[in-house]
């Protein structure tokens, strides 16, 4: 344990002159708004859960008018473009532009079917007539989806761009924008569609 | 005998494992959560809330330090990202609770 922690200790910082962020990987800056979206999120969730006290019955009544297996679905897509993102970091890593390129067409193929499974969910929502001003419970669906949505579209946006102009630094900035993503997802998906 | 995984680099292998275990994660939230049938209109046990959201919290903690590299990063920012998704679930948790007791 010594031994690790002295190793640890030896390391070069990934990121000297950042001041405190130079001891994070990859792009300090990516890492800015990691937390900040990571903070604001976590706002909306504390926000929805004390709501969700004194309208439960509400709350649960439209959570059943959710599809769970289909988030559940997106899910297990989103963290499967995740892998194929630290894949083509891995690739430009050894300097292989072509492999790097194959996952990331991989990763922006599953944030299209992850892009498509919510505008059908969303199109079944809005036809049977449940709108964001319906009641509480659907304002913050929407919010909270329609965000994270705008962010997948930002991320499919920045994983065609850096495939366009590759280098190690740019895959590897819109990798963690796109696992910022998956995380805020894995939080979402059990809070809106599956806590009752 | 090698399995096709041990010949894969180290970190690619962390990877894949990590994968693994997040896609086996997702399945047992989707079943703790009891989707089907009339279950799905009763309120969720307490064991099975609790084991969603340490779930959530294991797979959450999973992604940034393997997929996004928290794993080299200093004790201290370890601390901050793993910190505010606990603090974030304790939060629902804490909203959960009450709720259930309300109601």
């Amino acid at each position: 344990m010594a031994q690790r922690h002295e190793t640890t200790q030896q390391r070069p910082l990934p990121n000297p002159g950042w001041g405190p962020l130079s001891a994070l990987p990859g792009n300090p800056l990516m890492w800015v708004l990691i937390l900040s979206e990571m903070v604001v999120f976590a706002a909306f969730f504390g926000l929805f859960a004390w709501l969700r006290i004194g309208e439960r019955e509400v709350f649960d009544a439209s959570q059943q008018l959710l599809d769970p297996v289909a988030g559940g679905i997106n899910t297990l897509v989103l963290l499967t473009s995740g892998l194929f993102a630290a894949l083509a970091v891995q690739a430009i890593g050894r300097g292989d532009k072509r492999r790097c390129r194959q996952w990331l067409a991989g990763a922006f193929a599953l944030g299209v079917v992850f892009c498509v499974v919510k505008v059908m969910e969303y199109a079944d929502k809005l036809g049977a007539g449940l709108m964001p001003e319906t009641n509480t419970f659907f304002t913050f669906y929407y919010l909270l989806t329609g965000f994270h949505f705008a962010h997948v579209l930002f991320g499919l946006g920045l994983i065609a761009l850096v495939a366009w102009r590759i280098s190690h630094d740019n895959v590897e900035t819109a990798a963690a924008f796109w696992h910022m993503v998956d995380l805020i997802w894995i939080l979402l998906y059990p809070i809106i569609y599956l806590l009752r | 005998m090698r399995t096709p995984l041990a010949t894969l680099p180290s970190p690619t292998r962390r990877l894949l494992i990590t994968w693994a275990v997040l896609m086996g994660l997702t399945l047992v939230t989707m079943l703790s959560a009891q989707l089907g049938g009339d279950a799905r209109l009763q309120a969720l046990p307490l064991w099975s809330a609790g084991l969603l959201l340490l779930s959530t919290a294991f797979k959450a903690h999973q992604v940034l330090m393997t997929y996004l590299g928290l794993r080299d990063a200093s004790a201290a920012w370890r601390g901050a990202f793993i910190g505010l998704v606990l603090f974030t679930l304790l939060l629902v948790a804490s909203g959960y609770l009450l709720a259930q007791l309300g109601g």
